[in-house]
């Protein structure tokens, strides 16, 4: 057992499967068209990736406890709206907007997690409906029309947020560090920490977790709270970049995010996630759409690469599952 | 006369119109293997989940070390020292050996804010563990349990029992679905359990395997204590076996008098 040599230990992780998908994609790609791999559809390629990665990423954890999120994709939607009407209405300045925007995502995180830990309701159900809610809010306050957003550039919460500069001919924004602090930061909590292992443990068997005096529905309440702050911050750093709130945007990323977290290899089920497979998993979704447009594939016709990668995966996952399960 | 480890006084169960448990009582001495028996529906189940906590009883007393305690969780139980492990053992596949022996207890690295688990440290304490319950194979602890045989999650459970120096540990039905060899390794950590300054009561079908390890045996009868003084050495397989599906109180109180085995 001990003595597999370091090659099949590689191939043996879980992220071994999205990273060769990851650099067969981008081979391809560049394969058809060697602009693919410029500095500037590399930037182009990051900008918004990272904005989707920040929701992954705590979706990671969340999914690993046995839970998901739905309501992600409203509140990227709808935190900006807020954040631009109380701006806009000179209740508030940017920067309170902005706290406010994150409190309140906060505290509806807090209520799906109630409604999950104390009620007992799946989260499928629960989230389903913070998703009706949520995006009915944001659709009810504006009407229906995008917010008025006045160029945020100059002020010191955009700069930290979405910043942008050039390091030689790559544009970058400060999101994308943000990015990857909360990447390091996840990835530490989830395999070094004991939060980390109060995650795996509740969503592999809660009831063992819970009989050696693990809070499984502390833990889990955090991880919506979390989810929901994510999502939040996401859209609010989307919005500054694009300089558009739109009550309506968003739509559909829960189930994208959740596609980018299972091909990384965090099982659908709870007790196993990684936060490395899952950075693979979003660069392998984004790729796959800047690409196929790169190439001339219709752009219409994404989600059928999007599906089979997922079909695929799935495939891959669950016969590697069942040979590790045999004892090979 | 000394005060036993447990003693549970004038138990009573009922759900709704059922009664489990009539007037139970029952008790553990330190460093003591109790065999618990009886057929099915006898209340043993139900005697041990209000030991443990998992269900609350309806009147009586559950003394330890002569203190009377209120267990209304399994984690209350865990607290005062009982650990019961169940068939389906209560470990998170998906995690590690060590991860498991340690979950809800991780040690924590200075500085503490960093909240960092001392992997080494448990990998450490894992490995030695393993080897004291008797698990020869060389496994590293950061298998995760998943993968490990029905006899060695016992182990690792039981291993668990003993270094957070529970003072009893309950095993329920720890020998279903076992092989002859796992049987046997089971059946050596329970001594090793007891060597060690535990006490343990011992739930099995199979009064073959309760026979070897058990100081004493105690038989449950339509949610009653029917004998609790057996001595597994002055009794035969085929006396309790009369004494588990019933017969006239004379004649147990006879069987047990006589201390002799009958044929």
């Amino acid at each position: 057992m001990e003595n597999h040599s370091l090659l099949q230990r590689l191939i043996a992780r879980p992220e071994f499967g999205p990273f060769v998908l990851l650099v067969v994609e981008v081979a391809v790609f560049w394969g058809f068209n060697h602009d693919f791999l410029s500095p500037q559809n590399i930037s182009n390629i990051l900008a918004f990736t990272v904005e989707l990665g920040l929701i992954a990423l705590a979706m990671t954890l969340l999914m690993t406890s046995g839970e998901f999120d739905l309501s992600v994709g409203s509140l990227f939607g709808f935190s900006p709206v807020l954040m631009w009407t109380l701006f806009n209405s000179g209740i508030t300045s940017l920067e309170v907007g902005f706290l406010v925007a994150l409190l309140v995502a906060a505290l509806i995180g807090l209520v799906n997690g109630w409604f999950v830990t104390q009620l007992k309701i799946p989260s499928f159900l629960v989230t389903l409906g913070m998703l009706l809610v949520v995006r009915g809010t944001a659709l009810f306050v504006t009407d229906g029309f995008p917010q008025r957003t006045w160029s945020a550039e100059g002020s010191w919460l955009a700069n930290i947020l979405v910043g942008d500069f050039f390091i030689g001919p790559f544009r970058i924004y400060m999101s994308l560090f943000w990015f990857i602090a909360a990447a390091i930061a996840l990835g530490y909590v989830l395999t070094q920490s004991r939060t980390g292992n109060w995650i795996q443990a509740a969503g592999g068997n809660p009831n063992a977790a819970r009989a050696r005096g693990v809070n499984v529905s502390g833990v889990k309440i955090g991880l919506f709270v979390l989810s929901s702050l994510m999502a939040s911050f996401a859209g609010i750093i989307s919005s500054l970049r694009t300089s558009a709130a739109n009550p309506n945007s968003g739509t559909g990323y829960e189930l994208e995010v959740i596609a980018m977290v299972v091909i990384g290899g965090t099982a659908l089920t709870g007790g196993r996630g990684t936060i490395i497979g899952t950075v693979l998993g979003i660069l392998i979704l984004r790729v796959m759409r800047n690409g196929i447009v790169l190439i001339g594939v219709p752009g219409l016709a994404y989600n059928i690469f999007i599906g089979a990668i997922i079909l695929g995966m799935m495939a891959l996952h669950s016969w590697l599952e069942r040979r590790h399960q045999a004892g090979t | 006369m000394a005060e036993p480890l447990i003693r549970m006084q004038n138990i009573r169960k009922s759900y709704g119109r059922v009664q489990a448990l009539e007037d139970a009582s029952f008790h553990v001495n330190e460093r003591e293997i109790v065999g618990l028996l009886g057929d099915n529906g006898a209340g043993k189940s139900t005697l041990i989940k209000v030991l443990s906590g998992a269900v609350p009883l309806t009147s009586g007393d559950i003394f330890i070390r002569g203190k009377k305690v209120n267990l209304r969780s399994t984690s209350d139980a865990i607290a005062h020292g009982i650990e019961t492990i169940y068939q389906d053992s209560a470990l998170v596949t998906q995690l590690s050996i060590a991860r498991n022996l340690f979950l809800g207890r991780e040690p924590i690295k200075p500085p503490r804010f960093l909240n960092r688990m001392d992997q080494e440290a448990m990998n450490n304490v894992a490995r030695d563990l393993l080897k004291q319950v008797g698990i020869s194979k060389n496994i590293p602890p950061t298998t995760p349990i998943g993968s490990l045989s029905g006899g060695e999650r016992q182990a690792v459970a039981i291993a668990r029992a003993m270094h957070f120096d529970s003072d009893l540990i309950i095993l329920d039905e720890p020998t279903n679905n076992l092989g002859v060899a796992e049987t046997q390794g089971v059946l050596s950590f329970v001594r090793n359990a007891r060597d060690s300054g535990h006490s343990c009561i011992f739930i099995a079908h199979n009064i073959h395997h309760v026979f070897q390890v058990v100081d004493r045996i105690v038989v449950m009868r339509r949610g009653k204590v029917v004998a609790d003084d057996i001595d597994p050495k002055k009794t035969s397989v085929a006396e309790v076996e009369r004494i588990i599906t019933g017969m006239s109180d004379k004649e147990i109180r006879d069987a047990i008098a006589d201390g002799k085995p009958s044929h």
